[in-house]
């Protein structure tokens, strides 16, 4: 049996309402969408519109044209970054940011954009006064991560959107590890700008994401071309969503996403967290009560979504994964999860940890399998690698 | 695993060492991808386990396919050690006593 923890990369299984939506594909809906006027072509524009409707709804965008699909969160994330901040500017971000955020933000620091990374406690929590205290009169954006996909920390999001807002710069908001499984209501906390993946919560393919972006935020497109629209005129459409969303779609992507978030729907995002909950509170249970083993998220539960980390002692976190797999079946991610400044500030700054990412198919019977595995592996840590510690055959 | 895979060669992307193992592979090799060990290198989370006393040849195979190295290592994880059923202490000190 394989236990699937490493849904914080990509989620596995799907549904089994993507599969059948797939079939449909590539039997009714052959067309590019949106480019010509045969039935073809309307039924992809149909199937990617269904899509765009559902992920409004589940995000509570009142205008479903206000999401642009993207190829995934990285995408979105440099779209939204580069089409709102240029020379001069100055933004202010956190220290637990993913490369998607900061790696945009590093290249446009050597451009003449200033930069400032306020610190998150270790755990990954964050004072949203320190940020308020961060923000200069050149601010033109605030860029959080929604949930760490090191640590799971949930950032302060309703807090960031008040002070966003009074300060009357964009929030935008990395929604990478929480879309579908955090309830997200854009409406009511007012983010700005917010990137999504279609992959992992929201339980779609690889190869689909998106940005919501606020009405009235006029954005500069990263990416121009065709869009279906305007075909006489040479200049980009200045309208969502085209303006953001130039050449042909992901169609098959998009009708495997729209089952995805259908399915959601269906179940409700606020059970996905419920029940995500539950499984990180069982586990942190029970490391809790094991030797040589450490969790470095944050102890309320209300402050976590379904991803975490941990180290055994003894065992580089290279190790702990390598046996998870082989040994037990395991899967999970490590090492620094494309986010160093999140281990620095974890201190788990250059060994890395080993991550779990639960997902809605994971059960309590997993993490209990887990735990066991864990238990014996900090057990012949402690006990048998000590005695060899000194001849562990690695030539540095 | 028949052969000694007791080398490792880094990488600076899991491309360079997928490649690698497929030319390697395709070429004779003994090869099992692995974990990149974050104290051997940071740069990739995929490297290639080998046997080490094939590295001349190895290299020359993959400068020929213009696949991109990062370094190579005389490596056995100790996670070859861990044996659920039997001791791990003893294979341990099998493993890595012939190499004191």
């Amino acid at each position: 049996m394989t236990i699937y923890f490493d849904n914080a990369a990509t989620s596995w299984p799907k549904p089994p309402e993507v599969r059948v939506a797939l079939d449909g594909y590539f039997g009714d809906v052959g067309g590019n969408p949106g480019r010509s006027g045969h039935r073809m072509s309307i039924a992809a524009a149909r199937v990617v519109e269904d899509t765009r409707d559902r992920l409004a709804e589940l995000l509570n965008v009142a205008d479903p044209s206000r999401i642009v699909f993207t190829k995934n969160a990285t995408e979105a994330l440099n779209v939204a970054i580069y089409g709102t901040v240029g020379p001069g500017d100055h933004v202010v971000t956190t220290s637990f940011e993913h490369n998607s955020v900061m790696r945009p933000l590093r290249d446009l620091e050597a451009r003449g954009v200033e930069v400032t990374t306020v610190g998150c406690y270790p755990d990954g929590t964050l004072d949203a006064d320190d940020v308020r205290a961060a923000l200069r009169p050149s601010t033109r954006l605030i860029a959080a991560v929604h949930g760490s996909n090191v640590n799971g920390a949930l950032m302060p999001l309703t807090e960031l959107a008040a002070i966003a807002r009074t300060a009357e710069v964009p929030l935008l908001v990395d929604a990478s590890q929480t879309a579908g499984a955090v309830p997200i209501d854009v409406a009511a906390l007012g983010v700005d700008l917010l990137a999504f993946t279609g992959h992992k919560g929201l339980l779609g393919l690889t190869g689909t994401g998106g940005l919501y972006v606020r009405e009235g935020l006029d954005i500069t497109p990263l990416i121009r071309g065709g869009t279906g629209s305007l075909s006489d005129l040479e200049f980009q459409p200045d309208f969502m969503p085209d303006s953001l969303e130039s050449g042909t779609l992901n169609v098959a992507g998009l009708i495997g996403l729209g089952a995805g978030v259908e399915y959601l729907l269906g179940l409700g995002v606020s059970r996905v967290q419920r029940h995500e909950r539950e499984l990180v509170s069982r586990f942190v249970e029970g490391v809790g009560e094991m030797e040589g083993v450490t969790e470095y998220g944050p102890k309320d539960l209300d402050q976590r979504c379904g991803v975490l980390s941990f180290n055994i002692a003894g065992l580089t976190c290279s190790e702990v994964g390598t046996l998870l797999d082989r040994d037990y079946s395991i899967m999970s991610r490590v090492g620094l999860h494309c986010a160093p400044g999140a281990h620095r500030t974890m201190r788990t700054f250059p060994i890395g940890t080993v991550r779990f990412g639960f997902g809605v198919f994971n059960t309590r019977d997993e993490v209990d399998a887990a735990l066991e595995a864990i238990r014996e592996m900090a057990a012949w840590a402690a006990n048998d690698l000590a005695g060899i510690a000194g001849d562990n055959g690695r030539d540095a | 695993m028949a052969a000694t895979l007791d080398g490792l060669i880094t990488f600076f992307a899991s491309h360079h060492a997928i490649r690698a193992d497929k030319v390697l592979r395709d070429a004779g090799f003994a090869t099992e991808l692995a974990s990149g060990p974050k104290e051997l290198s940071p740069n990739c989370g995929t490297a290639l386990r080998f046997e080490l006393s094939r590295t001349d040849d190895a290299l020359a195979v993959l400068a020929d396919r213009h696949v991109q190295v990062d370094e190579v290592h005389p490596y056995v994880p100790r996670t070859d050690a861990w044996d659920r059923s039997g001791s791990p202490v003893r294979r341990a000190k099998r493993l890595w006593g012939r190499r004191s």
